[in-house]
């Protein structure tokens, strides 16, 4: 039951409600604490001073007082709102929705709760949930079209697309009289409605509706696209093509209406010469263009192909288009084409050089053939990184100021597998051009890369906002630079700086679960700007958020972290000595100098801290931004349990990217060592479906058989009856386990990988045979196809199998000779 | 090889948008969350537009509706994008658009992309909102970008704002004028009134219709040079007036 007031303290609530409506947060809470004096168990007035509290940031004070307005006043709508719109503050989006719901069922007419309630829903993903409730917002007011709308996308959203394009036709059919045509929301309702038809399958229909009330919307873009989109669904070839040739008058660089153009033609996709004749009349229209082009040259083939190539390689050198490889290269999955294009700009260099540099012209086309061929020489299908050196640097030469080339250098030496010329020469780059924001983001990439944090960072912090809490640490932070962060904790990773590292994967994670809430706002924005076809689109992408290749990445490594947190929990206090040093005391000693080291940096940080905050009192900026208390992330380090953690990062994984062999032998990793053999042999059982043979599946596989040999406790019976049912089909029990080896040894003989893996199972399988799989393993540097990265997870592979430093520096020593400018190759 | 697509219309590439503000912030000291690009995104959805390299296999997104296919099918490589605007306060009272960031990756410059960026979210202002011009800020040490701007797309310099940019630096504040490319609403309107009389509708409501029509024609007389008039089939204006009980209903 509402307490009731006197009216005077009553006309006080209104005003306390009036000023939390306009954000006067200290007027409101004097006005409370009025009202308080006389009646201190107001629940309505405690619970409304909570609200304005929680607004000001005193998120816990607001809680206590929440509960106590619960407490003095059970029966009061406002007291349940309120403690829903609390917890909707703290994301915790279950228990807010529960407290709407008991709030409405005490004020069912109240719009604002019930409002509160849909939006959650919305965010929850709760369709049937939602429905209900954009069915009660209807009823009560029918005249919005909003509300009409909302219902509609619920229902598309539930799957139900019936019932959602009746709704939008029930709206439609009270319009007496067509909207203008500048009435946006009205044309977006319309075309929402239009895609809502065509994703149930009902094209034809679409296009009709479509036809009918096309001209009038004001999207005409998306409307000439959807159209030239439907037509050819439904193959009506003439009128396809007139749309597809309409959409290229408006835009000639799109290759997908080249694509739907040639289908709609009809032109057989081996007859080339009809196609270009094609693509050349779209060069003739649009002689400045890129794209009708370029096409051509993917699909013809020999002489064809040369004589286009040549027109194409010589116009784009003429005018020193720097991004001439990167359209290029595409074609090199052809070799025929990669040797034909090498042959072309080989032969130019070789005319033009003799013909000298008198002239400009001949000097600027010479030194972009020059740079074309470093590319050329320093892309992974056409490597030949000598050449790629003599040419960059005579492209250097001619052209001392040009950033690319001098860019171009520092990515050969980084496949020469030498971070630190490749870095010193980023930043040569750099310097050519100290405005650029996009070099100086290369040159902080390539210090990262070399494991230089601080050099990175101090190159970053040119273009950051400094004066950002945190520095511009902070500001890139803040900006959500994602592949900074990504980049310096990797960075911190490969030093084995766990804390540092963690901490940036989490900031990454942290960004993404920034994104996922910043949809929230739209659920109510997009309805009122009518924008809705956007939303859905939105929608529909955030549930797929994680997906992005950058989550992926982060997760991987984040992942990789905590497994080897897990299996050398010494890392919590630093970066150790590497070679597991048997003896005990040597151990225990790294172990305190790790810890010292650990303590310093501790310290450093906090005077740094206090630093800052020193400065920043100074400066009143109004906000009061909290500093990180953990910045090296030493907390995080320190986790009881880091296998937990990585699930943390690997659910999403696994959900999203399923397709991903890395995610998959991740996911075994880390259910293997948690016990939890059924998922771990779902993560081996995903894999092979995906590849059979790949190696990782291969160590896995018996790694697996081991541990089912090896169980410290049986597996609960109905478990192990799935895993072993499951497991035959993997890795038949009776099978002889060095015979399968054996086998896929002698399968995979030409790929380096693959040597790696069965090695790794022969010296799993026979303890005795190590030494003889370590000289295997440096045998395998002999093999032409071997690539740097490969050659260091052979390295790595000997760290993995205990192998003592002899075998190391005998491997090392063997790659060093190969990749003599490679310094990757060390001990620490 | 590089296609510019449209951001968050048909089809929508809107899962680009973590890839755009990284091309953002790689390229330019002027940075933005994401959710300022999604109000973008979700505002004027037809304003922004991306620049991608090409998949070896073409696009997942053209063949299927949502996800599936490798990566780099699903989120290409972002080379530019521009991100634009309606003003939202116009102080001088009137519509216009405004590009509030474009930029594309040096590897990627001088194959036409930002001219291509520029002219489809241009005309996208100019039809959809009625932009009657779009303006934009540009350092006044970017000359590559002022020659886009000025020489190449015919925008005219408004004036110099000091100090613009964070780093001290001063800008051009650019403008170029968009209503030559208007669509003629009023004559779309007065067409469908045409074929809606011809349907014998009741007179009283084809008046109504008139008068919403009229206050446009007003205005858009002085843009009858290069309109273009897009011809449509019937209206079915019958379909939307015929069923009056449905306002019952409500």
């Amino acid at each position: 039951m509402p307490q009731p007031l006197n009216s005077k303290d009553a006309s006080l609530f209104r005003q306390v409600v009036r000023h939390y409506e306009n954000k006067q947060h200290k007027k409101g809470i004097k006005t409370a604490e009025q009202i308080l004096k006389k009646n201190p168990n107001h629940g309505d007035t405690l619970a409304m001073k909570a609200l304005i509290m929680s607004n000001m940031g005193q998120q816990e004070e607001a809680f206590v007082l929440a509960k106590e307005a619960l407490k003095n006043d059970m029966k009061s709508h406002i007291c349940w709102h309120v403690y829903g719109l609390l917890y909707r503050a703290e994301k915790n989006y279950e228990e807010a929705i529960k407290a709407y719901r008991f709030a409405l069922r005490i004020e069912p007419e109240s719009q604002p709760i019930q409002r509160d309630l849909a939006l959650l829903q919305m965010q929850m993903r709760d369709y049937q949930g939602y429905i209900q409730s954009r069915k009660t917002m209807l009823q009560a007011r029918p005249g919005f079209r909003q509300n009409w709308t909302a219902l509609a996308i619920a229902h598309h959203l539930s799957g139900d697309l019936e019932e959602a394009e009746k709704v939008l036709t029930t709206y439609e059919e009270t319009l007496k009289i067509p909207p203008p045509t500048s009435d946006m929301e009205h044309s977006e309702a319309v075309l929402y409605k239009n895609t809502v038809m065509a994703e149930a399958g009902k094209v034809e229909q679409a296009l009709e509706h479509l036809e009918k009330v096309g001209h009038r919307i004001s999207d005409v873009l998306a409307v000439m696209e959807m159209k030239a989109d439907y037509l050819l669904r439904l193959d009506r070839k003439a009128d396809a093509e007139a749309a597809y040739t309409e959409l290229l008058d408006r835009n000639p660089e799109n290759s997908l209406y080249y694509d739907a153009l040639i289908r709609a033609k009809g032109i057989a996709s081996d007859d080339h010469k009809t196609q270009k004749a094609i693509y050349d009349s779209w060069v003739e229209k649009n002689p400045r263009g890129d794209a009708p082009r370029r096409i051509p040259l993917d699909f013809l083939e020999g002489d064809d192909f040369k004589q286009a190539a040549d027109v194409y390689l010589q116009r784009m050198l003429k005018k020193g288009v720097p991004s001439l490889f990167a359209n290029i290269k595409s074609l090199y999955s052809n070799p025929s084409k990669r040797d034909t294009v090498q042959e072309l700009v080989e032969g130019y260099v070789a005319t033009r050089s003799a013909e000298g540099q008198s002239d400009a012209d001949n000097a600027e086309f010479l030194s972009s053939s020059y740079y074309f061929l470093a590319q050329h020489y320093n892309y992974s299908l056409s490597r030949d990184l000598a050449k790629a050196m003599a040419n960059v640097d005579k492209a250097i030469e001619l052209s001392p100021k040009a950033v690319e080339y001098q860019l171009t250098k520092a990515r050969i030496w980084k496949h020469y597998g030498n971070t630190e010329k490749a870095a010193e020469e980023m930043e040569k780059a750099r310097q050519l051009d100290e405005k650029d924001r996009h070099i100086n983001s290369k040159a902080a990439k390539y210090q990262l890369r070399n494991n230089d944090n601080d050099k990175g960072l101090d190159n970053m912090s040119k273009f950051t906002r400094n004066e950002t809490v945190g520095g511009a640490l902070g500001d890139l932070h803040e900006m959500q630079c994602v592949w900074f962060l990504t980049e310096d904790g990797e960075a911190y990773l490969r030093q084995k700086k766990l804390g540092l590292a963690l901490k940036r994967f989490h900031a990454v994670y942290n960004i993404f679960d920034t994104w996922q809430e910043d949809q929230f706002d739209f659920h109510s924005f997009s309805l009122r700007k009518g924008m809705i076809r956007a939303y859905v689109d939105m929608v529909r992408w955030e549930d797929r958020l994680r997906e992005h290749p950058f989550y992926t990445r982060m997760a991987v490594s984040a992942i990789k972290s905590y497994l080897l947190l897990h299996d050398q929990p010494d890392l919590a206090h630093g970066p150790l000595p590497n070679g597991s040093t048997d003896d005990d005391n040597e151990r225990k000693k790294a172990v305190k100098k790790a810890k010292k080291e650990q303590q310093r940096l501790e310290k450093l940080e906090a005077e740094k801290r206090e630093a800052r905050k020193a400065a920043s009192t100074k400066n009143v900026d109004g906000e009061v931004k909290k500093e990180d208390p953990d910045p090296l992330g030493n907390k995080l380090v320190q986790t009881q349990d880091p296998l937990k953690d990585a699930t943390k990062f690997l659910t999403p994984l696994l959900e999203l990217s399923p397709q991903s062999i890395e995610a998959q032998s991740l996911g075994f990793e880390v259910y293997l060592r948690r016990g939890k053999h059924a998922l771990a042999l779902k993560c081996l059982t995903a894999i092979h479906a995906i590849d059979a043979s790949h190696p990782t599946l291969h160590v896995q596989t018996l790694r697996f058989r081991k541990a089912l040999d090896s169980l410290s406790e049986p597996l609960a019976p109905q478990v192990a009856e799935v895993v072993n049912a499951e497991f035959e089909t993997l890795l038949p029990k009776g099978q002889n386990l060095e015979e399968w080896n054996d086998s896929f040894l002698s399968t995979h003989k030409e790929s380096v990988p693959h040597q790696q893996a069965g090695l790794t199972c022969r010296q799993l399988l026979k303890p005795d045979t190590k030494p003889q799989c370590e000289q295997d393993l440096a045998s395998t540097l002999d093999s032409k196809d071997v690539t740097i990265e490969t050659a260091l997870a052979g390295l790595e592979l000997l760290s993995e199998w205990g192998s003592n430093q002899a075998a190391k520096t005998a491997y090392v020593q063997k790659a060093s000779s190969k990749w003599p400018e490679a310094t990757l190759f060390r001990l620490d | 090889m590089v296609d510019i697509l449209p951001l968050s219309s048909y089809p929508s590439y809107i899962d680009l948008l973590p890839s755009i503000q990284t091309c953002n912030i790689t390229n330019l000291p002027e940075n933005y969350f994401l959710k300022y690009y999604l109000y973008h995104a979700l505002t004027w959805p037809q304003l922004s537009f991306v620049a991608v390299v090409r998949p070896k296999n073409g696009y997942s997104k053209s063949t299927t509706p949502n996800g599936a296919g490798s990566a780099a099918e699903q989120y290409p490589k972002v080379v530019g994008y521009v991100l634009a605007k309606m003003e939202e306060e116009p102080t001088d009272g009137v519509a216009h658009g405004h590009i509030t960031s474009i930029s594309v990756m040096r590897t990627h410059r001088r194959l036409g992309i930002a001219e291509r960026l520029m002219r489809m979210s241009q005309r996208a202002m100019a039809e959809c909102h009625r932009a009657q011009y779009v303006s934009l800020h540009v350092r006044v040490s970017n000359t590559a970008a002022l020659h886009l701007y000025r020489d190449t797309l015919g925008f005219q310099v408004e004036s110099v704002e000091s100090k613009y940019y964070a780093d001290g630096e001063d800008a051009y504040a650019m403008r170029m004028d968009l209503s030559n490319m208007f669509i003629d609403w009023a004559e779309i309107e007065r067409k469908d009134r045409e074929r809606a009389a011809s349907d014998e509708k009741e007179a009283d409501e084809g008046d109504e219709v008139g008068e919403v029509g009229k206050k446009e024609s007003s205005a858009e007389k002085e843009s009858e040079k290069m309109v273009r008039v897009k011809v449509g089939r019937g209206l079915g204006v019958g379909d939307l007036v015929e069923k009056n009980e449905a306002q019952t209903a409500q």
